[in-house]
C-alpha cells in the first residue's frame, strides 16, 4: 500500500517534472510568437491602441481573441467584418448607430485615438489564432429560405461596410433600420438624396444617424438604391 | 479555540462576508443589464460592475483564505502566532487596498486586463501586504517544534499564490504575450496553487470533523494535490488554443485539461470516504455539510462543467461566450467560496464559544444558497448554448442573439435572489455568533 513518503514523492516529482515541460513549451511559444503575431506589423499606433484598450477596460464588456466579458461583441475580426470606415463612424457616437438598444460608453475619442484603436484591432485580426473565430457552419441550412438579392448594378462598397450594419437587402444585413428591398418603389431619388444628406431635417427624431457622406458617396448610393425595385 | 491569537481570523472572515455582499450587488447590476435593464449605464457602466464583481470575489476569497490560515496555522504548529498585532496590521492593509481598488474602479482607475484589473501602484501594495502575511504565518510555522503536512500544503499554496501574482505585473506591448502570462496568474491560481490552499483547508476540516487518523488523511492529500499539478500545470494550455499561441497547445491543453476533473473527483471521493470512515459524531453538522458540499460542488462546477468545454473542438465554438460564465460561477462557488464558508462555519463556534450551528437557520442558508447557485448555472447554460448555436454556428447578429437570450437572464436573476437569501441567512447566523471571546479558549 502507498505510504505517505511515496505520496509526497509523487507530488513533488510530478510538480517539478510538469513545471519543467511547461517552461520549455513557454520558451518555444515565445520563440514562435514574432511570426504568429506578425511582430513587424506592430507599429507605434498599434501599441497606443492597446494602451487605450486597457485604459478604458474594453475587455470589461467585449471579448478579444475570445477573452473578456460577454456583454458586447467579439472583436478579433472586427476590422474584417465592419471595415475601418464603419468603426470610425461608430466610435464617434456609438449609441447613434444602435438607437434604443444595448449601450456602449460614449468615449469622446479624438480622431487619432480612433485611428490607434482601429490599428490595434486590425493587427489583432491578422494574428494566427488556429482558426478562431470559426465561420458559422450551420448558416447555409438557414439561409436557403431567404429572399434572393434583387438589384441590378454593383453595390457601392460604402453600402457593404456601413449601411448593412442596420439595413438588410436580400435578407442579409442588420435589423435596426427597415429592409431596403424594393425601396425604389416607395421613395424617389430626390427624397433619398435629402434623407441621406440630413436625416434629422427630413424626419426629426429619427434614429438614422447623419453619416457625413460626401456628395459623391451620396450620389453613388442614391444611384444604386433607385435600382432596388 | 486553542490559542488566543487565532481570534484574528474573525476580522478576515467578517471582511470576506462584507465583500461577498458587495460582489453580489454588482452581480445583480450585470444580471439586470443582460435582461435589458441597463438603467445604471450612466452611473455604473457594465465594465465597472464587472471588474468590481470579479475583483471583489478575489479579495473576499483571499481574505477568507488568510483568515483560515490564521486559524489553522497556530493549531498545526501548536503555538500562538508570532505576532497578533502584525496580523491585524496585515488585515488593515488588505482592507485599505481592497477599498481603494473598488473605489478606483468606479472612476476608471484600473488596467483593463481580465481578473487583474487592479492598477499597478496598488499591485505593489498587494505584494507588500501578502509578504507581511507570509512572514507572520511562515515565522509561526518555522519557530514551531513540529509542523504538519496539512500546514505545509496550506502555506505552500499561499506562498506560491503570492509568487504567481508577479507574472501578471509585467507589461507587454503584445496582447497575445500579455494574455499568455496573465493566465500564469489566473489559471495557475485557480487550477493550481489555490487547490493546495483548498486541499489544506479540506484536510484540516476532515481531521477535525471526522476523526479519521491524520496520517491517512494527509497521505491522500498529497496524492490529490499531486494530481492537481500533474493536470493543472500543462492544463494551462486550454487557455492558449485560440489566442495566437502555437498549435501544439490544442493537443497539450486538450489532453491535460481533460485530466483536470480527476483532481476534483479525487477531492470529492476523499471527503465522502473520510466522512464514511470516521466514527466521530461531531456536533457541528453544518460545518460538515459545507465541507462535503464544497468537494462535491467543486467537482461538478470546476471539474465536470469545465470538462464540458475544455476540448478544443468544443471550445472553438464556446470560447468567449456565456458558457464560460456558466462554468465560472459554479466552479468558484464550489471550490473556493464553499471552502471558506465551511471554514467559517467550523471556526465560529470555537472562536466565540456559542453553539449557533444548531437549529434550522444555518441549514436553510446552506440549501437555499446552493440551490440558488445551481439554478443560476442552469440558466447561464441555456443562455450560453443558445448563444453558441445562434451567433457562432448560424451567424446571427450579436445584438439580435443577446436580445433573444435576455429571458434566460431573468432566470439567472431569480436564482441569484435565492442565492442571496441563503447568503443573507448565513451572515445573520454569523452576526448571531458575536465576537470572539477569551471564554472560548480551551483549557490546556
Amino acid at each position: 500500500m502507498l505510504t505517505k513518503g511515496q505520496a509526497r514523492t509523487f507530488f513533488v516529482g510530478g510538480t517539478l517534472f510538469f513545471s519543467a515541460i511547461f517552461l520549455a513549451l513557454t520558451v518555444d511559444t515565445l520563440r514562435q510568437m514574432p511570426e504568429r503575431q506578425n511582430s513587424e506589423l506592430m507599429t507605434a499606433s498599434v501599441v497606443r491602441g492597446k494602451m487605450i484598450w486597457e485604459n478604458e477596460n474594453c475587455m470589461g464588456c467585449h471579448t478579444i481573441l475570445g477573452e473578456g466579458a460577454y456583454y458586447a461583441p467579439e472583436l478579433t475580426r472586427a476590422v474584417d467584418r465592419r471595415g475601418e470606415e464603419w468603426i470610425r463612424i461608430f466610435l464617434r457616437d456609438p449609441q447613434a448607430m444602435y438607437p434604443g438598444r444595448r449601450k456602449m460608453v460614449q468615449y469622446d475619442f479624438s480622431e487619432e485615438q480612433i485611428t490607434d484603436v482601429i490599428a490595434f484591432l486590425g493587427w489583432i485580426g491578422q494574428i494566427d489564432t488556429n482558426g478562431f473565430p470559426p465561420e458559422p457552419d450551420m448558416a447555409p441550412a438557414v439561409v436557403v429560405a431567404s429572399v434572393p438579392a434583387a438589384s441590378t448594378g454593383p453595390r457601392p462598397a460604402y453600402f457593404d461596410t456601413i449601411c448593412v450594419a442596420c439595413h438588410s437587402v436580400g435578407g442579409k444585413g442588420g435589423l435596426v433600420g427597415p429592409a431596403l428591398d424594393g425601396v425604389a418603389s416607395r421613395i424617389d431619388a430626390e427624397y433619398l438624396d435629402r434623407w441621406l444628406a440630413n436625416p434629422q431635417a427630413v424626419k426629426p427624431g429619427t434614429a438614422m444617424p447623419n453619416l457625413g457622406l460626401t456628395d459623391d458617396q451620396r450620389a453613388e448610393l442614391v444611384a444604386w438604391l433607385v435600382t432596388l425595385q | 479555540m486553542k490559542f488566543r491569537s487565532q481570534r484574528v481570523s474573525y476580522l478576515f472572515f467578517a471582511t470576506a462576508l462584507v465583500l461577498l455582499v458587495l460582489q453580489i450587488c454588482f452581480g445583480f447590476i450585470m444580471g439586470f443589464a443582460h435582461m435589458g435593464f441597463d438603467v445604471l449605464h450612466d452611473v455604473i457602466t457594465f465594465n465597472v460592475a464587472r471588474s468590481s464583481h470579479v475583483n471583489l470575489l478575489v479579495f473576499w476569497l483571499l481574505s477568507g483564505f488568510m483568515g483560515a490560515a490564521y486559524y489553522i496555522v497556530p493549531e498545526e504548529a501548536d503555538r500562538e502566532l508570532v505576532s497578533e498585532r502584525l496580523a491585524v496590521v496585515q488585515w488593515a492593509g488588505l482592507v485599505v487596498v481592497g477599498v481603494a481598488a473598488i473605489i478606483g474602479f468606479q472612476f476608471g482607475w484600473w488596467e483593463g486586463r481580465k481578473f487583474l484589473e487592479i492598477p499597478r501602484p496598488l499591485d505593489y501594495l498587494v505584494v507588500v501586504d501578502i509578504l507581511l502575511f507570509i512572514y507572520v504565518v511562515g515565522r509561526t510555522a518555522l519557530s514551531a517544534e513540529r509542523f504538519t503536512t496539512t500546514g505545509i500544503v496550506l502555506l505552500l499554496g499561499l506562498t506560491s499564490a503570492a509568487l504567481l501574482y508577479l507574472p501578471g505585473m509585467i507589461t507587454f506591448d503584445s496582447q497575445v504575450i500579455d494574455s499568455y502570462f496573465r493566465w500564469w496568474v489566473v489559471h495557475l491560481w485557480v487550477e493550481g496553487v489555490w487547490e493546495l490552499i483548498m486541499g489544506g483547508m479540506l484536510s484540516f476540516l476532515l481531521i477535525k470533523l471526522t476523526g479519521v487518523d491524520r496520517e491517512v488523511i494527509e497521505k491522500w492529500l498529497y496524492v490529490i494535490v499531486g494530481f492537481t499539478f500533474l493536470s493543472g500545470i500543462l492544463g494551462t494550455g486550454h487557455h492558449y488554443y485560440y489566442i495566437g499561441a502555437p498549435e501544439y497547445w490544442l493537443l497539450v491543453g486538450g489532453l491535460f485539461g481533460a485530466l483536470e476533473p480527476l483532481a476534483f473527483l479525487g477531492m470529492a471521493m476523499y471527503a465522502v470516504s473520510m466522512v464514511r470512515r470516521g466514527g466521530m459524531d461531531h456536533p457541528n453538522k453544518i460545518a460538515l455539510f459545507w465541507t462535503v458540499g464544497c468537494s462535491v460542488m467543486a467537482f461538478v462546477g470546476a471539474g465536470f462543467l469545465g470538462f464540458s468545454h475544455t476540448l478544443p473542438q468544443v471550445n472553438i465554438w464556446t470560447h468567449g461566450t456565456i458558457i464560460t460564465a456558466m462554468h465560472g460561477h459554479m466552479a468558484f462557488w464550489g471550490a473556493y467560496a464553499m471552502i471558506v464558508l465551511a471554514m467559517i462555519s467550523y471556526a465560529m463556534p470555537n472562536l466565540t464559544g456559542r453553539k449557533r450551528y444548531l437549529g434550522p437557520l444555518p441549514e436553510w442558508a446552506f440549501w437555499t444558497s446552493n440551490v440558488g447557485m445551481i439554478g443560476m448555472t442552469g440558466a447561464f447554460a441555456v443562455a450560453g448554448i443558445a448563444q453558441v448555436y445562434m451567433e457562432r454556428r448560424i451567424g446571427m447578429d450579436f445584438l439580435a442573439v443577446q436580445e433573444a437570450v435576455e429571458v434566460h437572464f431573468t432566470g439567472v436573476v431569480l436564482a441569484a435572489m435565492l442565492l442571496s437569501f441563503g447568503i443573507g441567512l448565513f451572515i445573520w447566523n454569523f452576526v448571531q455568533y458575536g465576537l470572539p471571546s477569551d471564554e472560548a479558549l480551551e483549557r490546556r
